[in-house]
């Protein structure tokens, strides 16, 4: 028995052997997965954002240790200290966020790649394996030109070669498809394929269910941290898998959904909402470009009325992140209209907005909604620091004043910490977040702009904050909540719209969407298709 | 057995982090300018001289009497000024290292007070703004390079100061030149000269201009809501695009306020620093040269907090004033520049908390290490088991 002859026997490649991954902040990203690799196969790993498919592979590729469970090779147990030794084993992953230097060429980023310490960089050697590799593969990228000047599909390209240099025997592609053309995609399907004949094995990770058909062999799906199903694609329907990704209100579900729609029944005794005219927001065909500068937004249109949450649901990184900032004055739009009770909002600064009646409850907590190094107290003015409550003359503070506001807040959004002057980086998570939601819904405000407001937090966190959105909708006020956590969108929106790519997909009350319709339109099927 | 070895290492570690990094601010200037001093003593002591006598001799050429402790007060008094210029920008999340330049132009234009006639007391507010102003003209020219062109305020404030100081130069030898004494420029008017605070020291009252300063900036800076919005810039520039701050004002704001520290400084040395009363432009500045540069050091042990920098700045006064009298003491004289030597070990020191805070990596580097040797041995184990 020789080395070569043994993953054959064995009949897999690589086995995740029930892995469960605990984060340093208590964040349960995987509970007792397993996974099996076998050669000649291309496995999609499907799941909504935070169901721990990157989680998953970045066990496997050797970036994360696994908490508790292991990683088994054929040849039995492995324990990769860093993403070197599982590229020697012949594991590589394609991330995302593609890790090249733009000023390198093709050529001098693979070297880069295969560099060791104390050893000599070998540009020239490299340029002539990676054009018998390119003769090999079929994928063509040109090799003296600084990467920066490439597409971003030959940058992926150069990503996929770098990894393939290493001979590896296990690629992990994570969301490939999200940055490339239609072409693009076809090309890369392509060379997949054909690695697969190659005997190689493929792990594509995605929310793309229309991709899953075309390109994989069995699909696994994973759903909060859990393997939920493991099946083989031609055996298994559209429907079955965006019901298996976005899942059912399973018996031991039933805890955190009664949770979460308490309100429900009041929901439906209060008045109708007055849908007349113009809503408190109005936002027509705006046009947003995210960072990179892609168009992000591509033409959205809605109202949101006072007394009802209007919920945006969809995969993250499909424009909501853009729509909210261009709304919240923190980007400025292309084109479009979007006021607050007919004032213009578009491209002028936060601190105009926020007088205008909008709060916002940031996406990113840390980066966005805390200047962490700052106190309680310095915290809970900021954006309402130079309203009159909080400021005298030659813009004194009036610190007084200003901490028993925050006592207030404390009391009232029961927020745990040790007085004003704890400096926020010391709270919890989830105190984090009420002080920012306290902040915001302290401006007495018009409208409430929600992003992600429960990411992260533990169930009563979560459940206190949906809460209060409530009782803000109940009291009149417009809200928009944007989620990936589809089951706060559904439980609490009284419209939903659904957005994928830029646009939405469909707007409808939730009673007019099962979980399966909605898992196929966020997945991009159309509403023909899914007729 | 090696992994209990292993969490017990990690332990430790995790124990030390905690201890350096739980240090109080105040307490790690005090261990960096101990540090320093040995560092200095290490280096005397190699070269062969008394490094107990030298140090003994600085300490009461810096605080041995009243006429020492005015000289150290002296000393620190446009230091005070010219590390509040950095602080100031570095809260507001800038480098500013054009201190130096935006002094001198503050010293020239405080010269300007000797072609008017006014009464004493006005002179010398006069004189301030004069200086103040040039100093904050000096310092928002590189701030509007960052802030319409994009220019790093690094590079920009540098080349600064050499325009600046080759521009005063100019001015003092040829411009604002006493015409008796061309080496100089003119003098300052008696009527605009800070007059002396303890007879018979170069202490003069000018050392309030630099309190006052201090006192006014720690006031902005925590108690009104430019301040504030300076501060949440600096820490966090995405939240406070959030909170509606906007940040290229103030980074303006920051360094005007800064210049005008600076320039301040400038003024400090011509108007109230007996005995010249003049900037002598033989020598090449010999007065201003370097106070903008000490002035960093001085707000890095100082912590960047004004109340801190006027503790700092007494230290590093008194290191200068108790330096010149360190040279006459022990069998051999100790060469003023190991006093220098002293506050530049103070300097590094201070830069390593940063390292500190680059421990979780060491961290890392020392887990993957005991990573290696474990598996190293259990490979060994099963070899030798086949």
């Amino acid at each position: 028995m020789n080395d070569q002859s043994a993953p054959s026997e064995t009949g897999f490649f690589l086995k995740a052997d029930r892995i469960t991954k605990v984060y340093s902040d208590g964040t349960v990203a995987l509970k007792e997965a397993s996974l099996e690799i076998r050669p000649h196969e291309i496995v999609g790993l499907l799941g909504e954002n935070g169901a721990g498919k990157t989680t998953l592979t970045k066990i496997l590729s050797g970036l994360l240790p696994p908490t508790r469970g292991r990683v088994v090779s054929s040849k039995g147990p492995i324990r990769f200290a860093s993403p070197r030794e599982a590229l020697d084993f012949g594991i590589g992953m394609v991330h995302q966020h593609f890790a090249l230097v733009g000023t390198f060429t093709a050529a001098e980023n693979v070297a880069l790649s295969h560099e060791r310490p104390f050893t000599r960089i070998q540009i020239a050697k490299t340029q002539q394996a990676l054009q018998s590799l390119m003769e090999e593969s079929g994928l063509h990228i040109p090799l003296d030109v600084p990467v920066e000047k490439l597409a971003v599909g030959e940058q992926q390209r150069v990503e996929i070669l770098k990894v393939l240099s290493r001979d590896v025997d296990l690629l992990i592609l994570d969301e490939p498809t999200s940055v490339l053309t239609p072409l693009e995609v076809d090309e890369l399907f392509t060379l997949l394929r054909r690695l697969k004949d190659e005997g190689k094995s493929i792990i594509l990770i995605t929310h793309k269910l229309k991709e899953v058909g075309t390109i994989t062999d069995r699909v696994v799906v994973l759903r909060h941290g859990e393997m939920v199903g493991d099946v083989r694609t031609a055996e298994a329907s559209t429907e079955q898998l965006a019901r298996l990704m976005v899942g059912q209100a399973l018996d031991e579900e039933v805890d955190a959904v009664e949770l979460r729609t308490d309100e429900i029944p009041q929901a439906r005794v209060r008045e109708p909402i007055d849908r007349a005219g113009q809503g408190i927001l109005h936002v027509e065909d705006l046009v947003a470009k995210g960072n990179t500068g892609e168009i992000a937004v591509d033409g959205v249109s809605f109202d949101v009325y006072g007394g009802e949450i209007f919920g945006i649901a969809g995969v993250e990184g499909n424009g909501q992140t853009e729509l909210v900032e261009s709304l919240t004055g923190l980007r400025v739009p292309m084109s479009g209209t979007a006021t607050i009770n007919g004032t213009n909002i578009l491209g002028i600064d936060p601190r105009e907005i926020y007088r205008l009646g909008v709060a916002h409850i940031p996406e990113d907590r840390w980066e966005l909604g805390l200047v962490l190094p700052f106190t309680l107290a310095e915290n809970a003015i900021l954006g309402v620091h130079r309203w009159q409550e909080f400021r005298g003359p030659l813009t004194l503070l009036k610190w007084g004043r200003i901490n028993r506001h925050v006592r207030q807040l404390m009391d009232r959004f029961d927020i745990q910490a040790t007085g004003p002057s704890a400096p926020a980086k010391s709270l919890s998570g989830g105190n984090q977040q009420k002080l920012i939601v306290g902040r915001e819904l302290a401006k007495d405000p018009a409208i409430i702009v929600a992003s992600q407001p429960t990411r992260g937090l533990d169930i009563g966190a979560a459940h206190y904050i949906r809460q209060t959105l409530v009782e803000m909708r109940d009291a009149g006020r417009a809200i928009l909540l944007v989620s990936a956590d589809l089951d706060e969108v559904l439980a609490h929106a009284d419209r939903v719209g659904i957005m994928y790519e830029g646009r939405f997909m469909d707007v409808c009350t939730p009673d007019e969407l099962d979980r399966e319709r909605v898992g196929m339109l966020m997945g991009g099927a159309t509403e023909k298709e899914v007729e | 057995m090696s992994r209990s070895e292993g969490t017990m290492q990690s332990r430790l570690l995790r124990g030390a982090h905690r201890t350096l990094t739980g240090l109080h601010p105040a307490l790690e200037s005090l261990l960096a300018a101990v540090v320093g001093l040995l560092v200095g003593a290490i280096l005397m002591s190699i070269y062969g001289f008394d490094p107990w006598k030298a140090y003994m001799g600085l300490v009461k050429g810096a605080f041995g009497g009243s006429y020492e402790i005015a000289s150290s007060l002296s000393r620190a008094t446009p230091l005070i000024l010219t590390a509040l210029t950095f602080s100031i920008c570095l809260r507001a999340g800038m480098f500013n290292i054009g201190a130096e330049g935006q002094m001198y132009m503050g010293g020239i234009a405080s010269v300007l007070v000797a072609y008017f006639v006014l009464p004493p007391g006005l002179h010398q507010i006069v004189g301030l703004i004069f200086a103040a102003f040039a100093g904050a003209v000096w310092g928002i020219v590189p701030a509007l390079l960052k802030v319409t062109r994009g220019v790093s305020e690094v590079i920009s404030t540098i080349m600064f100061n050499w325009i600046a100081r080759w521009l005063a130069l100019y001015l003092a030898i040829y411009v604002v030149v006493d015409p008796r004494r061309p080496e100089k420029t003119l003098s300052i008017p008696v009527s605009a000269r800070f007059p002396v605070l303890v007879p018979r020291t170069d202490l003069s009252y000018a050392i309030f201009v630099s309190i006052a300063f201090a006192l006014v900036i720690y006031f902005l800076l925590w108690h009104t809501a430019i301040g504030y919005e300076v501060r949440a810039a600096g820490l966090n520039p995405t939240a406070a695009r959030y909170g509606g701050i906007r940040s290229k004002r103030t980074m303006l704001l920051s360094f005007i306020l800064g210049g005008l520290g600076a320039g301040l400084a400038g003024a400090t040395i011509v108007m109230g620093l007996p005995p010249t009363y003049a900037i002598y432009g033989g020598g090449g500045l010999p007065q201003l040269l370097n106070m903008g540069f000490d002035g960093m050091a001085v707000a890095m042990v100082g912590r960047n907090h004004p109340i801190g920098i006027l503790i700092a700045a007494v230290f590093f006064g008194g290191l200068n004033a108790g330096g010149r009298v360190m040279q006459f003491y022990g069998a051999k004289p100790v060469p003023l520049e190991m006093v220098r030597v002293v506050m530049g070990a103070i300097v590094l020191v201070m830069s390593i908390p940063e390292l500190i805070r680059l421990f979780p990596a060491i961290k890392k580097q020392g887990e993957k290490l005991i990573g290696w040797m474990r598996r190293m041995s259990r490979r060994g184990e099963k070899e030798g088991a086949a």
